[in-house]
């Protein structure tokens, strides 16, 4: 008979079951929209300079051949040295055009940190919704944004001004609060979420009680961000603690993508690599327990990948609302409940939902009306996101199960 | 004890059955053989599982669900819990399945106890198809049947070519090879039932627990199940547990019975010696003829009044009901197992 041959067919298959077309297309899709916004951005701003200029300075050689300056650039001044050093790159200074420094240090990393944090939103939001096996679970539902939002802004305004020296043996390393910030805010979600998990807990934990708990911790704690304006010294800090909890990428700089990289780094190199787990989880949970998965373990670690992943958004971008629901659901329609697929298709949709919600937030009012006002991210994402999903409530039947 | 069981069981059916209809598919666990081997009870074989004054109960009950001195299923054999509704038997079943912890006694798997095991140790030694399992409809079969490897991979384990030839294996068993690439919310209830019962077999163990593998599916799926449960058995020598919602179905299919009555075992033993008109009366509070012509035939006439003294577990409209379907079941699987029908209606879901 032919089964030979079937079963050798059968094996490629089983292998190569990963290149998938409709993937492929969504992650050239995504990359077309992300290298689409970080051009116009790059392009507008407030020192004035043409297009081609603008993108010329992207492209500059001079960043490009020289390894030390984006060693700079990624991990700072004296670590980007140090490693440039014991890398065998030279670490001479290197002057740059007028141009490229604007473009690179003002209007690129604001792009980076688009891409970072749409990446660690869209991450976290897949993994909580296998963990919960609820589609509308999010960060934000699980209460675990609220969290780290609040811890995040006790930062901002009980500690602002204060300094953390921590000595190295190369010398001491100056530390602001803000690069403890995706500390305290993986903290602020971990209690968050460990608060849910415990108000959820009744001899295992199920999917509907997870969520009704992060609704009532977020309730609360999202009371209290609220209650620690009223302790704000000035309204500056106000106005900064209203950027965070709403989601913004103003001003954000070379520094943030060192504070956002790592924990995005961590979570994503994970979630790939436990998407297999995640996909068990989707079987059941009885079926992954007769299949030998400790699975409240599991869950609880796959929520600490999640939280990190939550974490190193939220302490550079504040919360930004829907990312984290919205996008596992698009790549969800796209190529199946796969999570080795659905993982990949976040790590670009992700960035392509939030570097263009960025482009909108930031050039609306410019372009518009001339005006020079900028929109906080989180509110388009909103607009944007809470339409949308009520188009997919509508169009689907089965929204909620997964 | 594989080879030569298969060939003594299946040797006296092979030749009255007529040649399979579809013996052109290429799936050749349907096509060799229409009929089941026939059941029988061996004495002397040990017990693969054994209970021992099992208190099995959920947390949010106070008394036992099943109580029970002692359980055996017979190694290398298919063994039927049946029962009417809420007697216990899935119960009974989640506590040999380590799913659900019993309250007082113990359970035995192979000469150990159950909770010495690690979870995937267990899960390399028993599978366990439960009654509630998701299938997320985008998942394909072979997908499917590759999360049936679980336990024998670590957390960051690739596929080995031994997954590959289980999954291979346990496909062409259940006869779904050539569904492998049907995303399962493709699949009529019957053939996503088959393709469950391929990941379960790419477990690759030797003892088999199913929870009500055939309810709900068509004649035709029902007994698709539980051919392939057969064939499993006597090729391989797998001990099959499984609980049935249709004692005709069970008499004709299981080597060992064992009737739950309120939570406990009211009897047990070969189905010849269990089945009787006074099990169906006591048990199923059904009036019916048993004959055995020579397949056991059980013709269930009507529901007998509810005992006014009973706790009144089950209310006597829902312990008619299985004996109904039953009824269904033996006069159709009697007439003929596979007929064309059923084959093309399997056909045309593709």
């Amino acid at each position: 008979m032919a089964t030979d041959i079937d079963t050798a067919t059968d094996r490629q298959r089983g292998r190569a079951s990963l290149v998938d077309g409709r993937l492929l297309s969504l992650c050239l899709g995504s990359s077309f929209v992300v290298v689409a916004s970080l051009l116009v951005q790059v392009s507008f701003g407030t020192y004035s300079m043409s297009i081609p200029e603008a993108w010329g300075a992207v492209a500059d050689a001079a960043v490009w051949t020289n390894p030390q300056v984006l060693f700079r650039f990624l991990l700072g001044e004296g670590l980007g040295n140090i490693v440039a050093s014991t890398l065998g790159f030279s670490t001479a200074e290197v002057d740059l055009a007028t141009a490229t420094n604007i473009v690179w240090n003002i209007r690129l990393p604001r792009v980076f940190v688009a891409i970072l944090a749409g990446m660690a939103l869209a991450v976290s939001g897949a993994i909580f919704q296998a963990v919960t096996r609820n589609e509308l679970a999010s960060p934000f539902i699980l209460g675990v944004s609220s969290g780290a939002g609040l811890t995040v802004l006790l930062t901002l305004v009980v500690f602002s001004g204060a300094t953390f020296v921590v000595p190295l043996t190369a010398g001491a390393v100056v530390l602001d609060p803000t690069a403890l910030l995706p500390f305290t805010a993986a903290l602020g979600g971990a209690i968050a979420f460990a608060l849910v998990y415990a108000i959820a807990w009744k001899g295992g934990t199920s999917p509907v009680r997870l969520v009704l708990a992060g609704v009532v911790v977020s309730t609360v704690f999202q009371s209290l961000q609220r209650a620690l304006f009223t302790f704000a010294s000035d309204i500056g800090v106000v106005q900064q603690a209203l950027a965070w909890t709403t989601g913004s990428l103003t001003g954000v700089g070379w520094g943030q993508v060192r504070v956002a990289l790592p924990g995005t780094l961590l979570a994503v190199v994970l979630a790939l690599l436990l998407a297999r787990q995640l996909n068990v989880l989707l079987l059941g949970e009885k079926t992954a327990r007769s299949l030998g998965m400790p699975v409240e373990r599991m869950r609880l670690g796959l929520s600490v990948v999640a939280i990190v992943a939550a974490a190193a958004s939220i302490a550079v971008a504040g919360i930004v609302s829907f990312v984290g629901l919205i996008v596992p659901h698009v790549v969800r329609n796209v190529v199946g409940s796969d999570y080795r697929k659905l993982i990949v298709g976040c790590l670009f949709v992700g960035p392509a939902l939030l570097c263009a919600a960025d482009v909108g937030a930031r050039l609306f009012f410019e372009v518009v009306f001339d005006q020079p006002q900028q929109l906080h991210v989180g509110i388009v994402t909103g607009l944007v996101g809470g339409p949308y999903f009520l188009y997919l409530m509508r169009k689907q039947d089965t929204m909620g199960e997964l | 004890m594989s080879r030569q069981d298969q060939d003594s069981t299946q040797g006296p059916t092979t030749g009255g059955g007529e040649p399979a209809a579809d013996g052109g598919e290429s799936v050749d666990p349907d096509g060799a053989d229409t009929r089941w081997a026939t059941p029988a009870h061996d004495e002397s074989a040990g017990s693969a599982i054994v209970g021992e004054d099992l208190a099995i109960g959920y947390p949010s009950t106070d008394d036992p669900i099943v109580e029970c001195a002692r359980l055996d299923v017979p190694q290398g054999e298919i063994t039927a819990l049946v029962g009417p509704n809420g007697s216990g038997k899935s119960t009974l079943l989640k506590c040999l399945a380590r799913e659900l912890a019993p309250e007082r006694g113990g359970v035995v798997l192979n000469g150990r106890a159950l909770q010495e095991r690690s979870s995937k140790e267990l899960a390399r030694e028993l599978g366990h198809l439960s009654q509630e399992h998701d299938s997320p409809s985008t998942l394909t079969v072979e997908d499917l049947c590759y999360h049936g490897r679980y336990p024998y991979r670590g957390l960051f384990d690739s596929l080995s070519e031994a997954d590959d030839r289980a999954v291979e294996r346990a496909m062409s068993l259940a006869g779904v090879d050539h569904l492998a690439d049907a995303e399962l919310g493709q699949l009529s209830g019957g053939q996503r039932q088959l393709a469950w019962i391929a990941m379960v077999l790419a477990q690759d163990t030797e003892v088999l627990l199913l929870d009500e593998p055939t309810t709900f599916l068509d004649l035709h799926h029902q007994l698709r199940v539980l051919e392939t449960l057969r064939k499993l058995n006597a090729d391989e020598g797998v001990t099959v547990c499984v609980v049935l919602h249709d004692i005709a179905q069970a008499a004709r299919f299981a080597d060992y019975l064992v009737a739950l009555r309120d939570g406990e075992p009211y009897d047990w033993g070969p189905p010849r010696e269990v089945v009787t008109e006074e099990l169906l009366a006591d048990v199923f509070r059904v009036d019916a003829a048993v004959r055995y012509t020579p397949e056991p035939e059980v013709i269930p006439r009507y529901a007998l009044a509810e005992e006014s003294d009973e706790e009144g577990t089950a209310d006597p409209v829902t312990d008619t009901t299985p004996e109904e379907s039953a009824t269904d079941t033996t006069e159709k699987s009697g007439a003929g197992v596979t007929d064309a029908d059923g084959r093309r209606s399997d056909d045309d879901a593709e």
